[in-house]
């Protein structure tokens, strides 16, 4: 009986003959198959385990094979004649070797580059000793229908968790809020945390001057070193006071009691102005610590053994409903617990974070260049491997002679090896130089920022080495193999066929062709979409827009009434909420399910202002008591609603009926990185008003600027000036998506050249293997285009599949991407994809067209002599 | 080859392969008698291993033979213990049975040799 057919008998004999003496094999192969049918009747699972388990015990000292066999050469004249053959060898191709070593040092230097940056991302908040029992407490919610995490935390919940778990050693409160900060004659706007005095014990934040405990007074202020500079130079600032200016009719007074130490430039979470968590009583009279419907910035609880987290997020479950009873419109889905080690790369999903989520999307970015550094170095490889392919007859006769007078075939196979890992070796030198002077410096300054790259770090030097030996083996084992398999006899009777026609150098040359297409396509569509976002509309008019934040209605109502004597000024608006700046978060129910949508509270002349546009119905009107319960939606909400006449249809919100009186078009209130939201606008009681805005004639934005400017500073000379144009709102995001363009190129570059150098080598090497074929040809009357065909001929065939396969694959694969990547972006289009494909094709036909010009004017007499 | 000393398991298997019939005395067959009469389970890595150590001492010597279907027709290693294998275990047994006559009975208890 055979042994069923599940392990096949041949995977056993495999695996055991390449570990065992042959010797041993077959009376080791025939117990073991009697065996199986021995126990043929237990179940298949058991029977394979046991099976294993016997095979497995066959690897003892009798049976294995001797390691003694691998013997290497290691005598060392022979490692001398290796490193002169080598070194002979680098020396007299100088234009493959270029192409080799230049090539991979390119790979290795955009890899070093990675690594540095991957080091810089994962290094960033590391510096907290309590990082692994710092936790954030989150929680999720369903919002229209899918669980949304959330950093805020409900504001009782804090004090209560310190109460209530044993486990937990402390936690830390905070909220940020926005001040006026005064000293002397200094004023300036400012964000100011305020949080529990264990904030700076639990984020171990160094201190340059001052006690991290002074933090527990009411009365102190802990500045960040940046802060310190702003304010006080170099001074020591410790000692000092310093007004803090919360509201109106509210500002107290405090000492300063200590400065941060510089924060590491890899921080995602920082702070400008610490005070006492308590002071918030200060800023708001009615704050109330116990109001489960109210929310604070962020909690953070310290652990004792993070191993009791999973035990406390079992036991939120009362705080959950004690949530949910005083907060129906908010219902919370349950809490979680995000560790401070991992917390930058998890605060994209997190709404409200204190961790910014610039810091997860450099997480993302970095995946990216991992991957855009391992092509690289795959097209840097495959150079190597065709080269060494195509190059091997050169270098035949002396394989031969090795072999002949006694080299074993892993001989060869070593000592090709290990003349990889020496132009390897160069390569990488050169790649560090190249990372370091080149690479590293030009993103550094695109991105406007700095990597702290350090050759002084041990782990880079493991880095080294393990780039250095991998490079080393997946550019050089086949090679080696390949090289290593040649007969002697053939060899020498020179008989041998090879190179030309090899199946392996053509599929890499395919595939390198397709990855170059896809970098190029790429290149293509970041560079397009950075006109297409540049073009895009926000959907309301951001220019001749200005705006402004105000204290309060009285200072709206001066303001105003100064700023409508200039002729140019068109309309006024002030509003509670503003584009780009804020807005509410409100929620529309419905008996079904409910809607979360932005609102914005703003005045009847809003819409006017800032250019949005009706597509039904009405704006407000001023003064008018019934527009209190109308509101104005946008097509996204009205689409959500699923409202076929949507003016007149009543939607309740907090509680209340409103009706909608009109829609607006879809609109972006923040940049395009943020994916429009359902809104709606009320209309904003005066009291409520915080921005003023205003639309001013075409080419006067600039007066208008400075009157606005000037106004205020005769108004509130207390209080700095707090505004600017609408369109400078989001210029920043302009300059990013331009990097990116700018980015890609610089890698599609990288891209072509790789694959063109490589083209290069193999065109330049089949030309000249194939210089007496060509002279006689021309003897015999052809003419250059007959030649320029039997060249071209090889390629054709090889560029249309690898295009044919690599560009429709390019669109896919971008189209993924730019998806994953931008929540708007230009459409992924045919188009790109043909200028890529042509661009591709125009360089290597440079490329090709050269060789053959060098072989038409080559004479035909050097060509045909035989030595 | 004064020194030649037998393990435990060496000379159970060696008894076994002079117990056996010349054509079953091969890994298989040797780890079930074991199983049978000794009572003990190893793998048929560890017969091989044992076997192929006492080769090497000179204690069997061993042929290819006797290939069956059940063994997808490969043949088997059959042992038979050579002269110098069997001297070998008349010592071994020589110098327990010289012990255990050497013990009192008192000191036995309730072990006894009959």
């Amino acid at each position: 009986m055979k042994p069923n057919g599940h392990h096949s008998p041949q995977q056993v004999e495999k695996f055991l003959s390449w570990l065992c003496k042959p010797e041993v094999i077959e009376e080791t192969l025939g117990d073991l198959e009697e065996y199986y049918a021995e126990i043929i009747e237990k179940p298949r699972w058991q029977r394979t385990v046991l099976y294993w388990f016997q095979v497995m015990h066959f690897l003892r000292p009798f049976a294995l094979k001797k390691i003694g066999s691998y013997q290497l050469s290691n005598h060392p004249p022979m490692l001398r004649n290796y490193y002169k053959t080598s070194s002979r060898n680098l020396l007299r191709n100088p234009l493959s070797s270029f192409i080799n070593i230049f090539g991979l040092s390119m790979a290795i230097g955009v890899c070093i580059f990675v690594y540095g940056y991957s080091q810089w991302v994962s290094n960033i908040d590391q510096f907290h000793e309590n990082k692994h029992s710092v936790y954030l407490t989150t929680f999720f919610a369903d919002r229209d229908g899918t669980l949304q995490q959330n950093g805020l935390t409900p504001r009782p919940l804090g004090e209560m968790l310190r109460a209530d778990f044993a486990s937990i050693e402390r936690v830390c409160r905070m909220e940020d809020r926005n001040v006026v900060m005064k000293y002397e004659d200094q004023v300036f706007h400012e964000q100011a945390r305020f949080a529990d005095p264990e904030f700076l014990e639990m984020l171990t934040f160094p201190l340059k001057w001052g006690t991290k405990r002074s933090l527990s007074d009411l009365n102190n202020i802990i500045f960040s070193e940046e802060m310190s500079i702003k304010y006080f130079g170099n001074k020591n600032p410790v000692g000092q006071d310093i007004r803090m200016i919360f509201g109106e009719n509210s500002s107290k007074v405090f000492t300063i009691s200590g400065v941060a130490a510089p924060f590491p430039d890899t921080h995602a979470i920082g702070f400008d102005f610490l005070i006492h968590f308590d002071n918030l009583k200060k800023t708001e009279s009615s704050y109330n610590f116990q109001d489960w419907g109210k929310f604070v910035d962020a909690t953070l609880i310290q652990v004792s053994d993070p191993t009791d987290i999973a035990a406390i997020e079992q036991n939120m479950k009362k705080y959950k409903q004690l949530q949910n009873e005083a907060e129906q419109d908010w219902a919370i889905a349950s809490f979680a617990f995000e560790p401070l080690a991992t917390l930058y790369q998890n605060s994209g999903d997190i709404r409200n974070s204190i961790s910014s989520p610039y810091y997860s999307s450099n997480y993302k970015a970095q995946i990216i260049l991992s991957i855009l550094a391992l092509i690289l170095l795959a097209l840097a490889c495959s150079n190597y491997i065709n080269m060494a392919i195509v190059s091997v007859a050169k270098r035949l006769k002396e394989i031969g002679l090795r072999k002949a007078i006694g080299a074993s075939r892993r001989m060869v196979i070593t000592q090709f090896l290990a003349e990889n890992i020496l132009v390897t070796f160069f390569a990488l030198l050169l790649g560090l130089f190249l990372a370091v002077t080149v690479i590293i410096p030009w993103f550094e300054q695109i991105n406007d920022f700095s990597m702290e790259f350090r050759l002084i770090d041990h782990t880079l030097w493991i880095f080294l080495i393990v780039v250095l030996l991998f490079t080393g083996a997946a550019s050089g084992l086949y090679p080696a193999l390949y090289i290593a398999r040649f007969d002697v006899v053939t060899i020498f009777k020179g008989s041998l066929q090879f190179g030309r026609k090899n199946f392996t150098t053509k599929v890499l040359l395919g595939i390198q062709l397709g990855l170059a297409c896809l970098l190029i396509v790429c290149a293509v569509m970041f560079t397009k979409n950075s006109t297409y976002i540049a073009n895009r509309s926000w959907g309301y008019q951001p220019v001749g827009a200005l705006y402004t934040n105000v204290p309060d209605y009285s200072a709206f109502e001066r303001l105003k009434n100064s700023l409508m004597q200039n002729p140019e000024v068109i309309s006024i608006s002030g509003s509670n909420h503003h584009l780009g700046q804020s807005h509410a978060t409100a929620v529309v129910r419905k008996p079904d399910r409910q809607y979360e949508v932005d609102q914005l509270s703003v005045d009847a002349h809003y819409f006017e202002t800032m250019g949005l546009n009706f597509t039904a119905g009405r704006s407000f009107r001023e003064r008018s008591e019934s527009d209190r319960q109308a509101v104005i939606a946008n097509e996204l909400l009205i689409k959500n609603l699923n409202l076929e006449n949507p003016v007149g249809e009543l939607i309740e919100m907090d509680s209340a009926k409103y009706e909608i009186i009109g829609v607006v078009k879809n609109f972006h209130p923040y940049s395009f990185s943020y994916a429009m939201q359902p809104t709606l606008f009320t209309l904003a009681p005066e009291q409520d008003y915080h921005f003023l805005s205003m639309k001013v004639e075409k080419g006067s934005e600039s007066e208008a600027y400075a009157t606005l400017r000037n106004s205020w500073a005769r108004f509130f000379p207390e209080t700095p000036f707090q505004g600017g144009y609408q369109e400078d709102v989001w210029g920043s995001y302009f300059e990013k998506i331009a990097m990116h363009g700018m980015f890609w190129r610089a890698v599609a570059f990288v891209a072509i050249l790789l694959a063109s150098l490589g083209l290069f080598g193999l065109v330049a090497l089949n030309v000249a293997g194939r210089v007496r074929e060509f002279s006689i040809r021309k003897v015999l009357g052809a003419n250059w285009r007959q030649i320029t065909v039997t060249i071209v001929k090889q390629y054709v065939l090889l560029f249309t599949i690898a295009l044919g396969i690599g560009a429709p694959l390019s669109y896919f694969i971008t189209d993924f991407f730019f998806d994953a990547v931008y929540t708007y972006h230009a459409p992924v289009n045919i188009f790109s994809v043909v200028i890529s494909v042509l661009i591709l094709i125009v360089v290597l036909s440079a490329v090709i067209f050269t060789q053959i010009g060098i072989v038409s004017k080559a004479n035909l007499v050097e060509g045909l002599r035989v030595e | 080859m004064s020194k030649q000393h037998l393990g435990e398991l060496e000379e159970l298997i060696l008894l076994l392969i002079i117990m056996l019939e010349p054509d079953d005395a091969y890994g298989l067959e040797i780890r079930r008698a074991l199983k049978e009469h000794a009572a003990r389970t190893i793998t048929i890595g560890a017969v091989h291993g044992t076997v192929n150590r006492l080769e090497k001492k000179g204690l069997v010597k061993s042929q290819l033979g006797g290939a069956t279907e059940e063994r997808g027709g490969r043949r088997k290693r059959l042992f038979t213990i050579t002269a110098h294998g069997k001297s070998v275990l008349q010592q071994s047994r020589d110098v327990k049975v010289n012990l255990w006559q050497q013990i009192p009975e008192l000191a036995l208890g309730n072990l006894r040799i009959t």
